[in-house]
């Protein structure tokens, strides 16, 4: 008799507390401070528990933030003409690659130096190639150590007296952090568009150019394709970010 | 009769439950260096979280400062610098101080703010690098404009123009205000043959006012055919070593609050939930700002390539979408439709819808968010047609079991125009319903795009004056 009553009292005790818990939690400002339902012990526990979240929650978001300044930077370098700069930004792992629309690809950094500045260091007189970066999609990995990000580039190129350019198209980028600091791991530009100013991309929308002669790549395109006006989706990185499931072209 | 025993005896249950750990021991205090660890922690996270939020604020004000310069809204542009801040524009020269500087831009559209009909002034705001001095009081930023001008009827179909801004900026009572703004012409070059068929001195046009600066111009260059390029306040990201918040240390002392109080240091482990309940929210509020970024983001680039089912899937059911003029869908499944009204994406056609230069206020409670974004639209019919689009979004995105959809989509129009002849010589007039599919409501704000001058409503007030 005495045991099962014991029980009983245990298991009412149990629901007392649940009941103390629910109202608790019910509250609009839900602090708990009754050391009877939860011991500070244990709140503490929880709170140091919490703050390292917090802490690897904001260090996502300021890699984030560095891998949108290596981006730009990406940008205003090329913009310049800086191909030493640019090829800085790649990390030393010697499986970074560069892949600029119908190129092929060049692997490891010294590569890709040498087709960066492959028409030397610097813009020509007369040479247009503004390159602002836009529209990005960041995903760093839970861990920190990796990230993907898509950037639209609309270019505005030409040299002075002759055609101009309008160039459109996304980036597929990969990103690495390499002793504390974000590096690119993987640049790959996909050509949209390619279009002549004086007659405009519809009417003289023009071909990507292929593989350098003077400076074959380490590897053909990984993937083939055409720009306008053919039709073609480059991958995206990322699932759709409400169903969390990949999309295809309907 | 034996449930009621039970229950009588639950509740006597309860009652002893209650005496004896009332009558039991308290447990052990947690010990005070341990709660003064977890107080520095909770400072060290929350001096990042205000790092990374000072980056945000200063997106805002600069994207909040190229939609004010887009309509040519001087007052609203000049209150959003310092007492001695500075203007300097293209090759034109130095403006020091608030007063110098209204009197600059007003002379730029004949003496007073506003643009007139037929007037375009668009100052895309694009490409940030943002950086806050470890202290937070003070900042530098490069960015860069992409800008569409023109006075409407105007032969050559208005202008095009780029260039990159260094600009400079200091917090005076917790509030961002511009100290310092350059902009480096790069080109600024008629639609009829554009910047490489442009006169070398095309580009000095840009910014050119007869009243006189205080300073001459700081850097002396020539823009494009030149290759000047803008010095740069930041060094290159990986030979530096960059780090994003290095040297970002917490405050000594109390700890600031919004509020401007201070809250002290935590003595008890209730005070350090209250702080680090606080802390959640805002680190949450951070998290949105990015996560409905990429969501614009990502929209963009689902219509480019006309994916009308994912598109639809980033909307609740009963979100609203209007566009242009064509009227105001109600529900995810109308807006699907009105999705496929503007056709499968097919070869010859391009469709590129850019999402640009975001200004996003994500609300207190981090549940619902607004976002004024630009939209620039490339169209291509192979052959036939080809297009160039502006307009401006105001919308509403909204949290639901976690993830953020779009609860109202608002694109005002600005202009649409056949490549042939750029917005200063044609402009199309307001998108009108699609035939056949009519809205549920008709278009909410009336007004006519360009070459009608229309400012479409701010969600947000001015940032410094709070007007």
């Amino acid at each position: 008799m005495k045991p099962i009553m014991s029980r009983l009292i245990a298991a009412g005790a149990c629901w007392a507390a649940l009941c103390t818990w629910a109202s608790v939690s019910a509250a609009p400002s839900p602090v708990i401070t009754d050391n009877r339902v939860i011991p500070d012990e244990r709140r503490m526990a929880v709170l140091e528990a919490k703050l390292a979240s917090l802490r690897k929650q904001v260090s996502l978001l300021e890699d984030a933030k560095a891998i949108e300044r290596l981006q730009q930077a990406y940008g205003y370098y090329l913009s310049a003409g800086l191909g030493n700069e640019l090829a800085e930004l790649f990390a030393n792992d010697p499986t970074v690659s560069i892949e600029i629309g119908g190129r092929g690809v060049y692997v490891g950094k010294e590569r890709i130096r040498a087709f960066l500045t492959r028409e030397g260091e610097g813009l020509k007189p007369g040479e247009l190639r503004e390159a602002p970066m836009m529209q990005g999609v960041v995903h760093v990995a839970p861990d920190g150590k990796t990230a993907k990000g898509r950037w639209r580039v609309l270019m505005m190129a030409g040299m002075h007296g002759e055609d101009g350019r309008w160039i459109e198209g996304p980036y597929e980028n990969e990103y690495v952090k390499e002793d504390g600091v974000w590096k690119f791991s993987k640049v790959h530009w996909y050509a949209t568009v390619i279009g002549s100013y004086d007659e405009g991309w519809h009417r003289k929308p023009l071909p990507m150019p292929g593989p350098l002669e003077e400076l074959p790549p380490d590897r053909p395109p990984s993937e083939q394709y055409q720009p306008y006006p053919a039709f073609y989706v480059p991958p995206f990185h990322y699932l759709h970010p409400v169903t969390r499931r990949p999309v295809a072209w309907e | 009769m034996k449930i009621s025993t039970l229950r009588t005896l639950v509740l006597l249950g309860g009652l002893c439950a209650g005496a004896a750990a009332a009558q039991a021991p308290q447990s052990p205090p947690v010990s005070a260096e341990r709660i003064a660890a977890a107080q520095a922690r909770i400072d060290e996270i929350r001096a990042r979280a205000r790092h990374l939020d000072a980056v945000n604020e200063l997106r805002n004000l600069q994207a909040i400062y190229g939609y004010y310069f887009d309509k040519a809204l001087w007052d609203e542009v000049v209150d959003l610098f310092t007492e001695n801040g500075t203007m300097e524009l293209g090759t034109n020269g130095v403006y020091v101080g608030k007063a110098r500087i209204r009197e600059y831009l007003y002379s730029l559209t004949g003496g007073k703010p506003g643009l007139r009909h037929g007037e375009l002034n668009n100052h895309f705001q694009l490409s940030p690098v943002i950086t806050v001095a470890p202290d937070g009081k003070t900042a530098k930023a490069r960015w860069r404009a992409l800008i569409q001008t023109g006075v409407y009827g105007e032969g050559s179909g208005g202008n095009w123009g780029a260039g990159t801004y260094e600009n400079e900026y200091v917090r005076e009572d917790g509030v961002w205000k511009i100290s310092k703004l350059h902009f480096y012409t790069r080109f600024y070059a008629p639609y009829e043959g554009g910047w490489t068929r442009a006169s070398p001195d095309s580009a000095l046009r840009y910014g050119k006012s007869p009243v006189r600066p205080d300073r001459p111009p700081s850097v002396a260059y020539r823009p494009y055919p030149d290759p000047f390029v803008a010095p740069f306040h930041f060094d290159n990201p990986v030979t530096s070593g960059y780090v994003f918040g290095a040297g970002v240390v917490p405050p000594a002392g109390n700890v600031p609050r919004a509020s401007g109080r201070d809250a002290p240091r935590a003595t008890t482990v209730a005070e350090l939930e209250a702080q680090v309940r606080a802390l959640e929210l805002e680190v949450e509020r951070l998290q949105a700002v990015d996560e409905i970024e990429h969501l614009e983001s990502a929209y963009g680039y689902y219509v480019d390539k006309s994916m009308q089912d994912a598109i639809a899937a980033m909307f609740t059911e009963n979100a609203t979408l209007e566009i242009l003029g064509r009227g105001v869908f109600l529900g995810r499944d109308r807006i699907y439709e009105y999705m496929r009204r503007l056709g499968a994406p097919q070869e010859g056609a391009l469709f590129n819808h850019m999402q640009l230069q975001p200004v996003v206020h994500v609300a207190p409670d981090g549940n619902t968010a607004q976002v004024r974004s630009r939209l620039f639209v490339m169209y291509g019919l192979l052959g036939r047609n080809a297009q160039w689009g502006e307009g401006v979004y105001e919308n509403v995105f909204v949290k639901e079991h976690g993830v953020w959809k779009y609860k109202n989509l608002h694109g005002f129009q600005t202009y649409y125009t056949t490549y042939e002849d750029g917005w200063a010589k044609r402009a199309s007039p307001m998108f009108s319903p699609f035939a056949g599919y009519p809205p549920d409501l008709p278009q909410s704000v009336d007004y006519d795009p360009y070459p009608a001058v229309f400012v479409p409503p701010f969600h947000y007030r001015h940032p410094v004056t709070g007007r």
